[in-house]
């Protein structure tokens, strides 16, 4: 690799024992007691390291420091679950289930060195949404959530316990989360000076991408943003925010009734159906604005094709109904990874905005990154409101058929 | 004929029940106030009129500006027609709130180092409030071009006329509204003052009308009161400030003005001076658009979003005659209702010194920046309801 960048590559089968699920905790402490000793000498090291890049661009020599991050990328996918086999103590060897992909090193940049604590700080702050937990606070009051990882690793430890298997889109989350807190800590502890690459699709997930959902989104954005617009983009929000609270008063309605159709025909009326899927187009697209993860100002009306940022619904299919008949509790571990998600959305708009307002343009990594996100979110909604008894897809991988569609393009 | 009905209304709304022959008299300020609050109030308000003037002016040159710019930024916009006006109508308004924030953030510097403003309301506290004050009149514009760019659509020619009736009822609902909006109210819990403003809530015929007390002390040290809502939403606010710091008999005399505010009518006679007031303005949007495709094109919507802001900035003097006639008529009512004039004389000293209002401003600053008569015009208007009326009860 050459751009300097630390990429997670994961050849995981999804396979699990349920003993080792079940005490996957007390299993990791060991590796946990190495992690933490370990962790303080490669932190002095960084401090040398600190020194060394500022006089001669490139740190001393040896291998500790790599070793460190594939041992600790191990141990934490093993813990999350995110991979089967119980790691070899020591980061060396042959490659795991979930492993790490270093670049050559390179000669390293002295400003980004000397100011490297102030300069990580937006990416620690991300790096914490995905981790353990997310704190959220505002009006007087804060919130504690589970991270993504947290969030993602608590429902696949029930999910794999009944199945012997982890599902795929909660050990994409995983692997995406720990593949860039890994880069995070790479950049902290001065193994490069590229910056974490919060790009859900640059990972290597190993599995072809599911691109089968009823519910998925598209993106055209060009990444430009108009400053101005940037600036107000909280307060040009509002108007949206008051017809999209009078739609969804009506929305509401339109959801209960398809609940008893749904429930007694097995099948979404289909008039009720394109309301709500409307409805949830211009969610999707006022979000998309709200948060930066798209440019223009949205229309009002949720027209499919209107916007750079849309969703493709499929029209009504036969649904199954204990599924729809138990909705409002099946949808709760969804929810759970909503929530986490929507705490990293909001750090999406934050740091869009600086990039926005100052360089008028939004990173593509966080800009992809709002998009799956959204997509999650619409994925839930369209779950609730019955567009489609199909279950959220929760790894970033259905974004990859737009690569995978780009490919042969650009061949 | 439309000019004549136009006459007419501004002429009944203008009337008012103070005496027409009333002889005020010209007192001299330097019996009221000393020479050193008189200074302090002269010196505090003139740095304000400054700020305040250079930051409308600000304002106005920004939207001139965007009037001819600001068009290109349509390409932002995924939305029709009209949602593409609402967003250059609320980035037009963004673009004055820039121009205007370093004279705002001046005049609070001002007002901070006065101790009129709470110490702790720190910048940046301003600046979050100010910066989320102009969510409120992003959604109103936005409702009004909705309002009128859709009247423009169906009525390219005589959508001006049909815009102020709309604009009327939308301005009542804001007006409807407007009292479930304001944070920190709590019920007036001191007895007497209850009492009282019973009393004279009913003597005013108001009787429904409940009295509201804001909680501002950690804001400012300024008192004030005001009156809000329509039909069965009115309400007397009074703010803790004044409560805290003025006498009983003062604080009847407060209370007697806003209960004379409701009882002659004066938030709808508001609303109906407005409306008068938006029909030309509609017009003359109308013929500074026609040339741009009208204000149905959304390419229009700076230009009439300029005109509409230069022509309040010119009518500005009538419309704050108009509010301090209103202002002058309350203060008559109460002085009716009360039959205190030295309550009244005591209030306004008293208000001059806790709010550093100068006495008697430069005659321009009241035409241009003022709603409410001069605090020696009130006090002017005591002692001539006290020559009037014969003595104090």
């Amino acid at each position: 690799m050459s751009d300097g960048q630390i990429r997670i590559v994961s050849r995981d089968d999804l396979e699990r024992g349920r003993w080792s699920v079940f005490f996957r905790f007390f299993l990791a402490i060991p590796h946990l007691l190495v992690v933490g000793a370990w962790g303080l000498a490669v932190l002095f090291m960084a401090v040398i390291n600190w020194f060394a890049i500022l006089f001669t661009r490139r740190p001393v020599p040896g291998n500790m420091t790599v070793h460190y991050l594939r041992y600790l990328t191990q141990v934490d996918a093993y813990l999350n679950l995110a991979a089967q086999p119980f790691p070899g103590f020591g980061g060396g060897g042959s490659p795991y289930a979930v492993d790490l992909e270093f670049p050559v090193p390179q000669e390293q940049n002295r400003w980004k060195t000397a100011f490297r604590l102030v300069l990580a700080i937006p990416a620690v702050l991300l790096g914490t949404a995905f981790g353990a937990a997310g704190v959220q606070a505002g009006g007087g009051s804060a919130r504690v959530s589970l991270g993504l990882i947290a969030g993602a690793a608590f429902l696949g430890w029930f999910a794999s316990l009944v199945r012997g298997r982890m599902p795929d889109g909660l050990r994409d989350l995983i692997i995406y989360g720990v593949g860039y807190s890994v880069q995070v800590a790479a950049y902290l502890l001065l193994l490069t000076d590229r910056y974490p690459n919060s790009d859900p699709l640059d990972p290597d997930y190993g599995a072809p991408a599911r691109t089968d959902h009823p519910v998925l989104i598209t993106s055209s954005d060009d990444l430009r943003r108009s400053r101005l617009t940037v600036f107000f983009r909280l307060l040009l929000w509002l108007p949206h925010l008051v017809w999209l609270i009078l739609w969804g008063i009506v929305t509401m309605f339109a959801v209960v009734a398809n609940w008893f159709v749904t429930l007694f025909a097995g099948l979404p009326a289909e008039g009720l159906h394109r309301f709500t899927a409307r409805y949830l187009r211009y969610w999707t697209h006022t979000n998309a604005f709200l948060y930066l993860v798209s440019n223009p100002f949205p229309g009002f009306g949720g027209r499919e094709g209107s916007y750079p940022v849309d969703l493709e619904i499929a029209p009504p299919a036969r649904q199954n109904r204990w599924k729809t008949g138990f909705r409002v509790v099946l949808v709760v571990p969804a929810l759970i990874i909503g929530g986490a998600l929507a705490n990293v959305l909001s750090l999406v708009a934050v740091f869009g905005w600086f990039t926005g307002v100052f360089i008028g343009r939004m990173p593509p990594g966080l800009r992809n990154l709002g998009v799956f996100a959204l997509r999650y979110q619409a994925q839930v909604a369209a779950y609730f409101w019955l567009l489609t008894d199909q279950y959220p897809h929760s790894g970033p991988t259905l974004e990859l058929r737009d690569e995978a569609a780009a490919a042969p393009q650009a061949a | 004929m439309l000019a004549a009905g136009w006459f007419l209304a501004a002429g009944e709304l203008w009337d008012t029940s103070v005496p027409a022959d009333l002889a005020r008299p010209t007192l001299d300020e330097s019996d009221y106030f000393t020479a050193t609050q008189y200074d302090e109030a002269h010196d505090y308000q003139a740095f304000l009129r400054i700020t305040d003037l250079l930051g409308i002016l600000a304002g106005l040159a920004a939207l001139a500006f965007f009037a001819l710019k600001g068009a290109s930024f349509a390409r932002e916009s995924a939305a029709g027609r009209i949602g593409t006006g609402m967003l250059l109508g609320m980035l037009a308004l963004g673009c004055a709130w820039l121009a205007q924030l370093p004279f705002g953030l001046a005049a609070h510097w001002w007002e901070r180092r006065h101790d009129v403003v709470a110490q702790d309301q720190d910048y940046v506290d301003f600046l979050i409030n100010d910066f989320l004050s102009v969510g409120g009149e992003f959604l109103f514009v936005s409702l009004g071009l909705l309002i009128v760019m859709t009247l423009a659509g169906i009525w390219r020619r005589f959508w001006w006329f049909a815009a102020a009736p709309a604009l009327l009822i939308v301005m009542l609902a804001f007006a409807f509204v407007s009292p479930y909006l304001i944070p920190g109210l709590d019920p007036l819990r001191n007895e007497r003052v209850a009492a009282d403003a019973r009393a004279l809530a009913s003597a005013e015929g108001v009787s429904d009308a409940p009295v509201q007390v804001q909680r501002v002390r950690e804001l400012t040290s300024a008192p004030n009161a005001g009156v809000t809502g329509i039909g069965p939403s009115e309400k007397v606010i009074v703010w803790d400030t004044l409560l805290g710091q003025f006498e009983r008999p003062e604080i009847r005399v407060v209370l007697a003005h806003e209960f004379g505010h409701l009882g002659r009518q004066h938030v709808w006679k508001l609303v109906a001076w407005t409306a008068l007031l938006a029909l030309p303005i509609a017009f003359a949007v109308w013929l500074a658009t026609r040339r741009h495709g009208g204000l149905s094109e959304p390419a229009a919507v700076p230009i009439a979003v300029f005109v509409v802001a230069a022509l309040l900035f010119l009518v500005s003097p009538l419309d704050h005659a108009f509010t301090q006639r209103l202002e002058t008529e309350a203060d008559w009512i109460a002085l009716e209702e009360t039959r205190d004039p030295d309550a009244a004389t005591r209030l306004f000293q008293r208000f001059s010194a806790i709010a550093l209002a100068e006495p008697r401003p430069p005659g321009w600053a009241d035409l241009l920046l003022d709603d409410h008569p001069t605090v020696m015009e009130r006090i002017e208007m005591a002692e001539a309801w006290r020559v009037l009326r014969g003595s104090t009860d």
